[in-house]
């Protein structure tokens, strides 16, 4: 079967990680993931710059490493992002801003992209909250 | 048509827990997750709410968010998450309440 997986929560949220290891079983049981879709605060969950307490697990690496193993389709609400100030290459330069912090695997790009994972796939599941 | 309800908020801060238990379909399941399985808290509001909705065997919580709060899972099917990718697939469609 083929999941959708929305994330609506930032790295440092419990549901980020719930979201983490609940797209992790769908590998392991076999399943795939058409698209991840990071929305609303979700797209905190994919910049680079996060540093994260050394006593605590570092949610958005442990992201950055699962999409890039599995080469997964992450793809990052682009106008959540901008209002965010998480940017890609691209974007930095568009609006003359002095940091990146979206390298791939990430990529940016637009609400449609939830909606047709949503069509893509037999179930799609959200993650926000506490 | 059946729906898989995931709730991960507390049912002490909002009315989450309340509203879904309302609209909840006879063949609907529940997942409580995080801050949400403190509704089994024993003795509290939101546990009689769950009680007399009667769920049975359609009430569900993620089994380390139950060990993490030292919450009784009794009352609950306790579920990991290679459960959780099962249940959402058992059900026709999983509705979050963000």
């Amino acid at each position: 079967m083929k999941f959708a997986i929305a994330v609506f929560s930032p790295a440092h949220a419990p549901s980020s990680r719930r979201a983490l290891r609940f797209a992790e079983a769908v590998l392991a049981s076999g399943h795939d993931i058409a698209r991840l879709f990071f929305y609303q605060d979700g797209v905190h969950s994919a910049s680079a710059n996060i540093v994260a307490p050394q006593d605590e697990l570092d949610v958005a690496a442990q992201w950055r490493t699962f999409i890039t193993e599995h080469s997964l389709d992450a793809v990052v609400c682009i106008a959540a992002a901008l209002r965010r100030g998480v940017l890609d290459d691209t974007e930095a330069n568009r609006y003359q801003r002095p940091a990146v912090n979206l390298p791939a695997p990430w990529e940016l790009s637009g609400l449609g992209q939830l909606h047709e994972a949503a069509q893509l796939a037999d179930r799609l599941v959200c993650f926000g909250g506490d | 048509m059946t729906t898989l309800h995931v709730i991960a908020h507390s049912p002490f801060g909002d009315q989450r827990l309340a509203s879904c238990l309302r609209l909840l379909g006879a063949d609907d399941g529940l997942l409580l997750c995080g801050d949400a399985t403190y509704a089994l808290k024993a003795g509290s509001e939101p546990l009689q709410m769950l009680q007399a909705a009667n769920l049975g065997p359609r009430l569900f919580a993620l089994a380390e968010d139950l060990q993490a709060r030292a919450l009784d899972g009794t009352q609950v099917i306790a579920v990991d998450y290679p459960a959780f990718v099962e249940l959402s697939l058992h059900y026709d469609k999983v509705n979050s309440w963000l």
